[in-house]
């Protein structure tokens, strides 16, 4: 008797802890998307931006839910990259309770989940939704489609550029309006503009190849030509003579000029949003950047005077071109309203409704059906804006595409920038590096087809 | 027993009474050396403190000059004022708060059963049981993660804070150590008596050891409180948008966001440590002794 | 009377045994069984053998990452030990005064959350704005690039290390404050000095803590994730590119689940060994 209400008074203590526990979580489950009322849809909708462009995002939704009574949006802010990186996404799909769509600006990310089979296939509600594909860019219909089929629609894109200051150009002598076009102009005129003095600080650096957007190893693989993965065949070339001849001109700016002195002279604080970015104090007289660069520039060094160009390219290499960073759209599997979700997406990637988002970043519609609303062109259709006709000229050029869209992009990009560090902190042959790669990334997608 | 004061500034224990004048001077030299090393180190430990505060009220600019700002011309106030505003530090601290206080009841409910189960009950098998409870301390977080991570993913309580508050309902190593510690000490003629009145073991629990147990349990709540206030692995691993991110993932998010304002980040670096600083000056002793008591037992 | 006590005596710890199952034993072994798989999260893990060990110790990268946590065991603890134990035993002398106003400077910096201990940190080190360098330059003294340079990285991170260790300082403090001061009175009878009552009296006295501290620092570093995730995120030249964190990052970045559980269980195994290396150790140098 007394040993049971003994019992009973420990056994009531367990299951007040488990009320409690549930009763916490509960608290603090979020909704998951679902559809409310009778008649309307609600989708979630996650996407990665902060700041100016979260503000044009949520002006968006409204005017799409005032045009469409029947779908609610419930936007969520999943940075950095809509959950894809930190593997947030995934473990929602795996969950059973995904987005109905995501956007991020990662699309290697994307095609490498849609590799794995997390993303539904659009190709039917595209042709429910009488999507005409003549309206996109063509460059970009290869970035769409796995394996045969559509999983990623994308939104707008930013191109890579050669900044240059133009004051300083002609301080060096220089002629500002010939930006160098090859790359051992480049790194002649980057001679010309470095500044050091006689005690031996750097007070200048013309140009330091692997800063800002130049950290990204994609950038410069693509411009010297060099085709990382064919989608077709399955095949990795990391060790083409393109890759070796990358990798030993970064490593002759650090053979020139010690690399850890370069680097405490250039890490301000954060980069590009901040007044200490060295382009803006005149630190670095080149860099290369995307288009979204020259709203950073209008914000914090509104006095720098500076033009872009096309990257320099080396001889045999792609000149006039860049990779895309595109923002991409995509519904993951499972998703509980696909159809809505995709509506959403194809209504805005209208240039009309990027307009006041172009309008601040300068980036790039990929749905070139209607450029109505975008101030840097006339009321002809013709371009005014100097540095977005050179955005325009790259995104249209043939040569410009998306490198590695594999399942082991990431990966690779973390490799070659390892790479790197080791060629310009130790002066290490990348050769024999990169085949090491080359090898290991070979075998995790498997042998390349004939 | 108290040492004879031969000298009124420093007072030499006993067994230096009889030296002579030269030789107590060559021990105050070391003294002296002592303090100094001593004063140094210290100051290398706050200063840090004083950069994190002086950064916070500067402006951006001063921020980033060169040569350093040391102290900042106009203290900027101001600064904090902005962060509360661009930064969602409302919705991040109440995130961070609901984790916090779900884990303290959990923690202090689980682990003072647990450790009562240790101390006080007298069962077979109790005391290989705790070495395995002692084992598990050494497990890396790493180790368990991954499956964590599939088993919420499965039960869908990834985006939730789940995953975070409801592991602390079933007891912590560490916290059942020191409780059981604690509960040893307290004479066995307390519950005996009690025994003889006919109370039951869980009244004994409640009523009689728990509230003798109020200092440890506090130590116990405080760590606590410390590692889910700052903790980062967790929520970064288990939860998903912003509007349950914790304030140090907020942070961290901000960090790694192409836009960071690094003023108002210090300034909320400062506002989340200032908590933590006064609930340590408010409640030293506890932590003290709690600190001190981890390292006696081998 | 036996076994009603047992019933008693496992019904309050049953929160424990049902949080050991579940969110201890479960998870070990599962982890095991990943680690044998090839597995991505979507669909399910496919049965690979010992193919994930026998890759790991041909990723460059992971020898890298093991290379660099086991510089932080070796060096960095050792460092962390011998400082913080000095810096205890300089306490510990009842002549000095004002103990409690150390002892809290030394912990408060314990107290700060890792992010903002980060935050501070990489502006601390920031190599033409931060605290130390523009301290050396008052002195004339060109600094180092601390976390910009690959050779200064990872003793930044030691140095931030030791500035969170004040905990230590604390349980050393009163491991030798247990120590009975008859011993040393006894020892300066026979005319030993300062330097030869610290190593034959108290350190082998504070062997037991100096163990414990040197086991939780080790598994502590061999766990130490947060700030090179937040400060560095591996760079530069994967200099602080530390098992945790390229354990995260196969996990969560590249979702080969099999790979990280693999490295998990490898990590497993290293503590495991470490501990009881270091607990026999410790017993062969127990004092007579």
């Amino acid at each position: 008797m007394r040993l049971n209400r003994k019992l009973s008074a420990v056994g009531m203590a367990a299951l007040t802890l488990g009320a409690i526990a549930v009763g916490c979580g509960q608290g603090a489950t979020s909704p998951a998307s679902s559809s409310g009322h009778q008649g309307t849809v609600q989708i979630t909708y996650w996407y990665p931006w902060g700041g100016d462009s979260e503000k044009w995002d949520k002006w968006r939704i409204a005017k799409f839910q005032k045009e469409n009574k029947n779908i609610k949006i419930n936007a969520v802010y999943v940075p950095p990259d809509g959950g894809i990186s930190n593997g947030k996404l995934l473990a929602a799909i795996a969950g059973h309770n995904p987005p109905d769509l995501v956007i991020t600006n990662d699309p290697q990310a994307g095609y490498a989940l849609a590799a794995k089979g997390a993303l539904e296939p659009l190709d039917s509600y595209l042709k429910q939704l009488h999507f005409n594909e003549a309206d996109l860019i063509p460059s970009f219909q290869s970035l769409m489609k796995y394996d045969g089929q559509t999983y990623l629609f994308p939104e707008d894109t930013n191109v890579e550029m050669l900044y240059y200051n133009v004051d300083l150009f002609k301080q060096a002598g220089l002629d500002p309006n010939k930006p160098p076009r090859t790359i051992a102009e480049l790194d002649a005129d980057a001679e010309k503009l470095t500044k050091i003095s006689s005690s031996g600080t750097i007070q200048r650096m013309g140009f330091i190849p692997w800063i800002d957007d130049g950290d990204n190893p994609f950038v410069w693989s693509w411009t010297f030509g060099a085709n990382l993965y064919n989608p077709k065949t399955n095949r990795m070339d990391l060790d083409s003579t393109q890759m070796v001849d990358m990798m030993n001109w970064m490593g002759s700016y650090a053979k020139k000029y010690n690399p850890e002195k370069l680097k405490s002279f250039t890490s301000g604080f954060g980069g590009a949003f901040t007044p200490d970015h060295p382009f803006f104090t005149g630190k670095v007289a080149m860099t290369v950047s995307g288009n979204w660069f020259s709203n950073a520039l209008r914000i914090y060094a509104p006095n720098v005077h500076y033009k872009v160009a096309p990257l320099p390219a080396p001889p045999g290499g792609r000149a006039d071109s860049t990779i895309f960073g595109t923002n991409v759209f995509m519904i993951p599997k499972g998703a509980k309203h696909p159809l809505e979700a995709l509506k959403f997406a194809i209504w805005g990637s209208q240039g009309n409704i990027l307009a006041s988002d172009i309008n601040t970043w300068r980036s790039v519609a990929v749905n070139q059906s209607s450029t109505k609303g975008i101030k840097f062109y006339n009321s002809n259709g013709q371009i005014t804006d100097p540095i977005y006709k050179t955005v325009m000229k790259l995104a249209e050029s043939p040569k410009s595409g998306t490198p590695a869209l594999t399942s082991v992009a990431s990966e690779m990009s973390n490799g070659l920038t390892s790479i790197r560090d080791k060629v310009i902190y130790n002066h290490a042959d990348p050769g024999p590096l990169l085949k090491a790669l080359q090898d290991k990334l070979q075998s995790e997608v498997g042998p390349p087809k004939s | 027993m108290k040492a004879m004061q031969v000298d009124t500034v420093v007072p030499v224990p006993r067994a230096n009474r009889s030296q002579p004048a030269w030789q107590r001077f060559s021990q105050r030299v070391p003294l002296v050396l002592t303090y100094l090393v001593l004063v140094l180190i210290a100051l290398a430990y706050v200063i840090p403190f004083l950069w994190l505060l002086s950064g916070a009220l500067k402006s951006n600019h001063e921020l980033f000059a060169s040569p350093v700002v040391w102290i900042p011309k106009h203290w900027m106030f101001s600064n904090f004022v902005e962060a509360f505003r661009q930064f969602p530090f409302l919705l991040y601290l109440r995130n961070t708060l609901i984790i916090v206080g779900c884990n303290l009841v959990g923690v202090v409910l689980s682990n003072t059963l647990i450790a009562y189960g240790f101390a006080r009950v007298n069962w077979p098998f109790r005391n290989a049981v705790f070495i395995l409870v002692l084992a598990t301390m050494m497990l890396p977080f790493q180790v368990t993660m991954i499956p964590l991570f599939v088993l919420f993913t499965n039960l869908g309580w990834i985006g939730t804070f789940l995953p975070l508050i409801v592991p602390s309902f079933f007891g912590n190593a560490f916290y059942i150590f020191l409780l059981r510690q604690f509960f040893i000490g307290i004479p066995k003629d307390l519950s005996d008596s009690a025994k003889v009145d006919g109370a039951s073991e869980f009244r004994i629990y409640w009523q009689i050891i728990l509230p003798l147990a109020k200092p440890v349990v506090t130590t116990v709540a405080i760590f606590s409180f410390i590692h889910d206030w700052g903790d980062f692995i967790g929520p970064l691993v288990f939860l998903s948008n912003n509007k349950l991110y914790t304030l140090s993932l907020g942070i961290q998010q901000i960090m790694s966001a192409n836009d960071p304002r690094w003023t108002l980040l210090l300034a909320v670096g400062v506002s989340m440590t200032v908590p933590v600083l006064l609930l340590f000056f408010f409640m030293q002793r506890q932590f003290i002794q709690g600190i001190s008591f981890t390292g006696i037992k081998d | 009377m036996n076994k009603r006590s047992l019933r008693t005596g496992l019904l309050f710890i049953s929160p424990w045994i049902v949080g050991f199952v579940v969110f201890t034993a479960y998870p070990v072994f599962a982890s095991l069984y990943y680690s044998l798989t090839d597995y991505s999260m979507i669909g399910t893990p496919r049965f690979v053998g010992l193919q994930n060990y026998v890759n790991l110790f041909s990723d460059k990268v992971f020898l890298t990452s093991l290379a660099n946590t086991l510089y932080m065991v070796v060096i960095g603890l050792s460092f962390i030990t011998v400082s913080t134990v000095t810096i205890a035993i300089l306490l510990n002398n009842r002549r000095i005064k004002g103990l409690s106003f150390f002892r809290v400077v030394f912990f408060l910096p314990t107290l700060v959350p890792t992010v903002v201990l980060s935050v501070l940190w990489i502006w601390i080190l920031e190599p033409d704005t931060g605290l130390i360098n523009s301290i050396l330059h008052l002195f004339g003294i060109p600094g180092p690039g601390w976390l910009a340079s690959p050779a200064w990285a990872k003793p930044s991170f030691i140095l931030m290390a030791l500035w969170g260790a004040g905990n230590m300082i604390i349980i050393y403090l009163a491991g030798l404050q247990d120590i009975s001061p008859a011993l040393y009175e006894a020892a300066s009878l026979d005319g030993a000095n300062a330097w030869q009552k610290a190593v034959h009296i108290t350190v082998p006295m504070l062997r037991p803590v100096i163990v414990f501290n040197v086991i939780t620092g080790l598994i502590g570093t061999f766990q130490s994730f947060a700030e090179a995730f937040i400060m560095t995120n591996g760079g530069p030249n994967n200099a602080t590119l530390f098992y945790s964190l390229y354990l995260y990052e196969n996990a969560f970045q590249y979702f080969k689940i099999g790979y990280a559980s693999a490295m998990a269980w490898i990590l497993l195994i290293i503590v495991l060994g470490c501990t009881v290396l270091l607990l026999k150790f410790s017993h062969q140098l127990r004092p007579e």
